[in-house]
């Protein structure tokens, strides 16, 4: 910096130049800001992928290893808690059979089904509490009692009323999915801050706009978090629904490897589950994430 | 065109934070309210925003009753409470929903390029400096050309420098808009240099102790601005020596949050 530059302006002035060109003049006296550092990791992004894949799978890859050592060498018999090859060559033997991919057909399709609906009732009932005082006051309470009681207590009722086929399933499924995303909802919308609030009242918004514009979008990220935690009791309460009596689905497998003392097709079947399960959050997470990239998180600003 | 008449507001729980509060302010007329805490300074805004009803007195612009927010009236905020899921730009446009697309696009980098952000329109809110938030917050409110700005110590959490970037902007604006502007602060000296006319409060209830007009506005030393900033401090400490009663410290004690409607 010369002493002319100096002289010519204030020092805020020559700071701003140097950066946004010399047409800034009193904006400038504030530092501006850095520009946002590319995300991921420095090595291209494929290597950067590469390295997050293989530190996720890492402890699981190394016990999966050290339990074939163990029962390779003798020091386990594996008899009840097979080594992975022994999963490995099930898995192979039942997709070659050709059912393993309509066991995770159908089994992802009541998930699916009963993920939607419940998604659907849940956000509803939580807008409309979370939105309405009166109707928070009268729904509220009666959904918080019937939250306490374990989903699970609800399969002879529903093999009652719904039949012991597909539908039963699914509305167990919905039930589970339904709690958290109502409460998720309820509760992120009797949460929105009243300052932002009022910044639409400012601007005279009302009724419709002041959720389409405010309230909706000041709720988004909760819900999504409620989505995903609903989609997980969907993955539980499959099994249980499963569990009711089915002739095909992952859960169905689980219950016939038991029957038939089967534990390599016990783990197979809850080795997809963690699969699927999984790839399906981190579908959830990957369709989500840009409506909620406005967020200021710690884990966004770059650590 | 501005008239409070007789303004007051008692809150639930009997806190009486406003009482009797009378001003005309003329078209183009800065008029800076200062005063401790507990002189309803807040409350003061919010009703003459309509976010709040008055206990008693009206309100009115134009001759015309404020019962809810007034599209020729705006508020701005001690923080800029920018909608952090909206680019600037689309802050900026945040009260312009009703216009055409074209008519609102003009509207925004007009009021960008008043407060010097025009570079700055897609950012995200995260990625902005206090002060340029708060800049943001400026222009939202000025797009929709409100003839009153009311503002609630919109540079109190800022640097000094940003500060007194942000008071010249403020003037610059008021010379291009010739908006009439409520401008409630704490301090002396923002009052004294921007406004036209400086209101002190005393507390518990808020009510006015003095009107004092500044002779020679705009001004940020010489002997005029000592005399005026001199008069205006004698006045507050005034106001300051009033004690809370003893049911007020009773009540802010349990309820800190009643008499501070914004922190």
């Amino acid at each position: 910096m010369t002493m002319n530059a100096l002289k010519a302006g204030s020092v805020s002035d020559v700071a701003s130049g140097a950066i946004d060109g010399p047409s800034r003049t009193a904006a400038g006296s504030e530092a501006p800001a850095r520009p946002v550092r590319p995300a991921g990791f420095s090595g291209g992004q494929w290597g950067g992928a590469l390295i997050r894949f293989a530190t996720a799978v890492a402890l699981p890859v190394g016990a999966f290893l050290l339990w074939e050592i163990a029962v390779d060498s003798g020091l386990a018999s594996g008899r009840l808690v097979p080594p992975p090859s022994r999963i490995l060559t099930t898995l192979v033997d039942l997709w070659t059979a050709g059912q393993l991919v309509d066991h995770i057909v159908s089994t992802c399709l009541r998930v699916l089904l009963g993920f939607l609906a419940g998604a659907a009732a849940g956000a509803l009932a939580g807008s409309l509490t979370g939105y309405f005082r009166v109707a928070h006051a009268v729904v509220d309470p009666t959904l918080q009692a019937l939250r306490a009681i374990p989903s699970i207590a609800w399969v002879p009722l529903f093999i009652l009323w719904f039949g012991i086929f597909e539908t039963s399933k699914v509305v167990l499924i919905a039930t589970g999915v339904f709690f958290p995303v109502y409460l998720g909802v309820s509760t992120a919308l009797l949460s929105v801050d009243r300052k932002i609030v009022e910044v639409g009242r400012i601007f005279r918004l009302s009724g419709f706009d002041l959720v389409r514009r405010i309230l909706f979008p000041a709720v988004l990220p909760a819900f999504i978090v409620s989505l995903r935690a609903g989609l997980g009791l969907g993955w539980m309460f499959v099994v249980a629904a499963e569990f009711m009596g089915a002739s095909e689905g992952l859960g169905y497998l689980l219950v016939d490897g038991q029957q038939l003392g089967k534990p390599d097709q016990i783990m197979s079947a809850i080795l997809i589950f963690a699969v699927i399960g999984k790839l399906s959050d981190a579908l959830l997470v990957r369709a989500t994430a840009p409506l909620v990239a406005w967020q200021d998180n710690f884990s966004r600003g770059g650590l | 065109m501005l008239a409070l008449k007789g303004l007051g507001k008692t809150y639930a729980g009997g806190v009486q934070a406003l009482a009797g509060f009378t001003l005309d302010a003329r078209p183009g007329e800065i008029v800076a309210i200062i005063g401790g805490s507990g002189c309803g300074k807040s409350t003061l805004l919010r009703l003459i925003g309509g976010l709040d009803a008055p206990t008693s007195g009206t309100v009115s612009i134009h001759g015309e009753t404020v019962h809810e927010p007034h599209p020729l009236i705006n508020l701005i905020f001690q923080e800029p409470r920018l909608l952090p899921w909206l680019s600037v730009r689309d802050n900026v446009g945040f009260g312009l929903a009703h216009l055409p697309r074209a008519e609102q696009a003009a509207r925004i980098e007009e009021a960008l390029c008043r407060v010097n952000l025009e570079a700055y329109g897609d950012r995200l809110p995260k990625a902005l400096s206090g002060g340029q938030a708060q800049r943001v917050a400026i222009a939202r409110a000025l797009v929709t050309r409100p003839e009153v700005l009311l503002l609630d110590e919109p540079f109190s959490a800022l640097d000094a420098l940003t500060r007194e970037t942000l008071q010249q902007h403020l003037l610059d604006i008021w010379a291009q808009t010739r908006a009439t502007m409520i401008l409630v602060t704490h301090d002396i000296d923002e009052a004294v240099s921007l406004a036209h006319r400086v209101i002190v409060l005393k507390p518990w209830p808020g009510r006015i102790l003095d009107d004092i007009k500044i002779a020679h506005p705009h001004q940020r030393s010489g002997v005029p601005f000592e005399q005026a900033r001199a008069k205006v401090r004698s006045a507050l400490h005034q106001s300051l020596s009033v004690p809370a009663p003893a049911d007020i410290r009773t009540a802010r004690a349990q309820h800190p949050s009643v008499l501070e409607t914004s922190p």
